[in-house]
């Protein structure tokens, strides 16, 4: 039982990354009907922004010359404050720039968000090279800093990124039903023509809807940089496993796929730890397979069926 | 107008009877001549080109999106090589392993994926093209497998021994030629129509029958056949395979050169394929692979690639540079290419005329009379 705790608990941190990267996914498709591909890569990207940031003048950062304007390192939460402040402008200009003079073709939006996908990896990899490097977790991470319950170790870190993606999921929430602006992207998201009629700026209130996933996905890389290191392809896997929860969820509900990314996670860590022939690498396949399974019995996800199919 | 469209027929295709014949004597100059390096890379782009020809007929004809294409390449080449080391398969006919591997993969992906919206195709194809890597580690291994077996060219070519890799372009050509044949058929026919009409009007070509949601099946297991054919082809040069052979970049540069050289003719598969095998060999001929700092960014594959992607995207809507060289018809002049449909069809246009004339005649009358109520 102690075990199957343990295994529990560990799978909080990787489910928060899952969650709030499906979370991204879904608002993105769920406002301009664009599947944003680069979504992982902007992550990653803006994981490098804090550690730049945290890191301040060093001899392995290529921007160390430009540190002046900076200054000494950050402590690490406000470097990931940092990051999804400027990740937020990135999602923004994304939108306006790349995606909104060719939205009315999906295909072309689509490749331009593959383009974007490229175009960063290209840059982080020429910039800061293919190492790995350290950033560090905004949550107390040393070996006492758990608890012990039942048998199973909780540590501080899991918690703490766990009960920020809650906290954020929440704000969401109540930035949709509590906000003028969130009403507007309700309407947008729900009738963009009937939005238009009425007044409503859609094209302020989709570049919102852009910023705010690229926020939440520069979150979700820096508080998972901690647990899995920074290098250019941190957010590949992440990436599946976040559009396969945002697929649980219909691809429209943010709320199914934030439950998705952590079922994933839970999917993904008992696999590796209960079944012998599956390893760590291997759970990812196994996750794939659940989902062309869950795609065969019930391809509406958790999403109510009815309302899945009027959507097609 | 029935004689100048068949004259200008005959002409198109005696210029492609010497555009072929052409190329047919180019290749077989490289093939002869070049270094057994080009001639090899030359079979690696006759391959692709099948995997891109996969992706031309799901972008451009299905309108679907998959970003896994690398991938399905990868499942041919898997199972052609384990055909022949497993099952001592002929080594002649082990890309027909690649092709059923392929169309299988394809169909399997297929079948969930297309009852929701194309958007689940791309997510589904790309978690593939993802996850392709890490299953062949865990079956294969970090080593890689090689072929238990040799491309002998028969006496009767005069091949000699030692230029096997003449052999294998012959072979890796013959496959190709036949399958493109095959497929161009398919597409100028009824099916190809069928693709068209299930891409631009869905909801009206349910309506005239064609099941869409089957057509797009068949369309997928073809493509992810295409690709798995190639992957097949690809072992003939290269007699071996690991799981570094397809990471999901390959994907995503297949698709990016796809959409931006894929016109709505097979043919337009052979630029992206060449891009593809020669771009890594030029760069790392200029040296510029090891240049830093934004010279070496835009030096970079991966900002080509990028740059690319978004330049197709703006500059020709998604569409392809090659669309911009296609020829353009008014759009109120389709022309059906079979003679016989456009002589009924023209029949047809001309009774339309007469009618609507004979409801001119009958419907002055009335005109008529609404002057002279507001005259009087």
């Amino acid at each position: 039982m102690s075990l199957f705790l343990q295994r529990t608990f560990d799978s909080l941190a990787n489910g928060s990354a899952y969650a709030a990267l499906a979370v991204a996914i879904s608002m993105v498709f769920r406002s301009t009907g664009i599947l944003n591909l680069a979504q992982g890569q902007l992550a990653m990207f803006s994981t490098y922004i804090a550690l730049v940031l945290a890191t301040g003048p060093s001899p392995y950062m290529k921007f160390s010359s430009n540190t002046d304007l900076i200054g000494a390192a950050w402590p690490v939460w406000a470097a990931i404050l940092g990051a999804i402040a400027i990740s937020m402008v990135i999602g923004a200009f994304t939108e306006r720039v790349i995606v909104r003079p060719i939205s009315a073709d999906p295909v072309a939006a689509v490749g331009a968000t593959l383009g974007l996908y490229l175009l960063l990896g290209a840059f982080v990899r020429k910039q800061w090279g293919g190492r790995t490097m350290f950033l560090g977790s905004p949550f107390p991470q040393t070996a006492e800093d758990r608890w012990d319950i039942g048998g199973a170790r909780l540590w501080y870190d899991s918690v703490g990124i766990t009960l920020t993606m809650i906290a954020v999921l929440g704000l969401l929430a109540v930035l949709q039903r509590r906000t003028k602006a969130g009403l507007a992207f309700r309407a947008v998201t729900s009738n963009r023509t009937g939005s238009l009629l009425v007044g409503i700026r859609v094209s302020r209130v989709l570049m919102l809807g852009w910023a705010l996933a690229a926020g939440i996905g520069a979150l979700a890389g820096g508080l998972i940089a901690g647990e899995i290191n920074v290098r250019p392809d941190m957010m590949g896997r992440l990436l599946v496993f976040g559009l396969a929860a945002a697929t649980l969820g219909g691809l429209r509900s943010p709320v199914l796929a934030f439950v998705g990314g952590y079922l994933f996670a839970f999917l993904e860590t008992m696999l590796g730890g209960y079944v012998s022939f599956v390893d760590s690498q291997v759970t990812l396949v196994w996750a794939l397979l659940v989902l062309i399974i869950v795609l065969f019995v019930r391809p509406s996800g958790l999403m109510p069926r009815t309302e899945a199919w009027q959507q097609r | 107008m029935t004689i100048q469209s068949s004259q200008t027929s005959s002409v198109k295709r005696f210029v492609w009877i010497i555009a072929s014949a052409v190329s047919v004597a180019a290749c077989l100059r490289v093939a002869f001549w070049a270094t057994p390096k080009i001639v090899t890379d030359l079979s690696n782009v006759i391959a692709l080109s099948l995997a891109f020809a996969g992706l031309v007929v799901l972008t451009h004809y299905l309108g679907l999106l998959s970003l896994g294409q690398g991938a399905f390449v990868g499942v041919g080449a898997y199972a052609a090589l384990h055909v022949v080391n497993d099952f001592g398969a002929p080594v002649l006919w082990m890309p027909l392993a690649g092709l059923l591997a392929g169309t299988l993969v394809g169909a399997v992906v297929a079948i969930p994926s297309l009852r929701l919206p194309k958007a689940y195709l791309a997510l589904l194809t790309l978690s593939m093209a993802v996850a392709y890597p890490i299953i062949l580690r865990q079956i294969d291994g970090n080593l890689p497998v090689t072929l238990d077996g040799a491309f002998v060219a028969p006496s009767w070519t005069g091949i000699a021994e030692n230029d096997e890799h003449i052999w294998e372009l012959f072979l890796v050509a013959a496959y190709a030629a036949v399958t493109l044949f095959f497929v161009q058929g398919l597409l100028r026919g009824p099916i190809g129509r069928a693709f068209i009409a299930s891409r631009d009007q869905p909801e009206a070509a349910r309506a005239f029958g064609i099941p869409v949601y089957r057509l797009r099946l068949y369309g997928v297991a073809l493509s992810g056949g295409m690709a798995g054919l190639a992957g097949g082809l690809l072992m003939i040069p290269t007699n071996f395979n690991d799981y570094t052979h397809f990471p999901e970049e390959l994907s995503i540069k297949m698709f990016a050169l796809a959409m931006a050289f894929g016109g709505s003719r097979l043919i337009s598969a052979v630029p992206g394929a060449l891009v593809l095998i020669f771009l890594p060999v030029w760069l790392i001929d200029r040296n510029w692979v090891v240049e830093y700092g934004w010279v070496g960014l835009v030096k970079s594959e991966g900002f080509i690639y990028a740059a690319l992607l978004l330049a197709t995207a703006y500059l020709t809507k998604g569409k392809g540079f090659m669309h911009l060289f296609e020829r353009r018809q008014p759009k109120s002049k389709v022309q059906p290419s079979n003679r016989q449909v456009t002589s009924v069809v023209r029949g047809l246009v001309d009774l339309d005329q007469q009618l609507v004339q004979l409801e001119g005649l009958a419907g002055d009358r009335p005109d008529i009379r609404s002057r002279q109520a507001t005259n009087d």
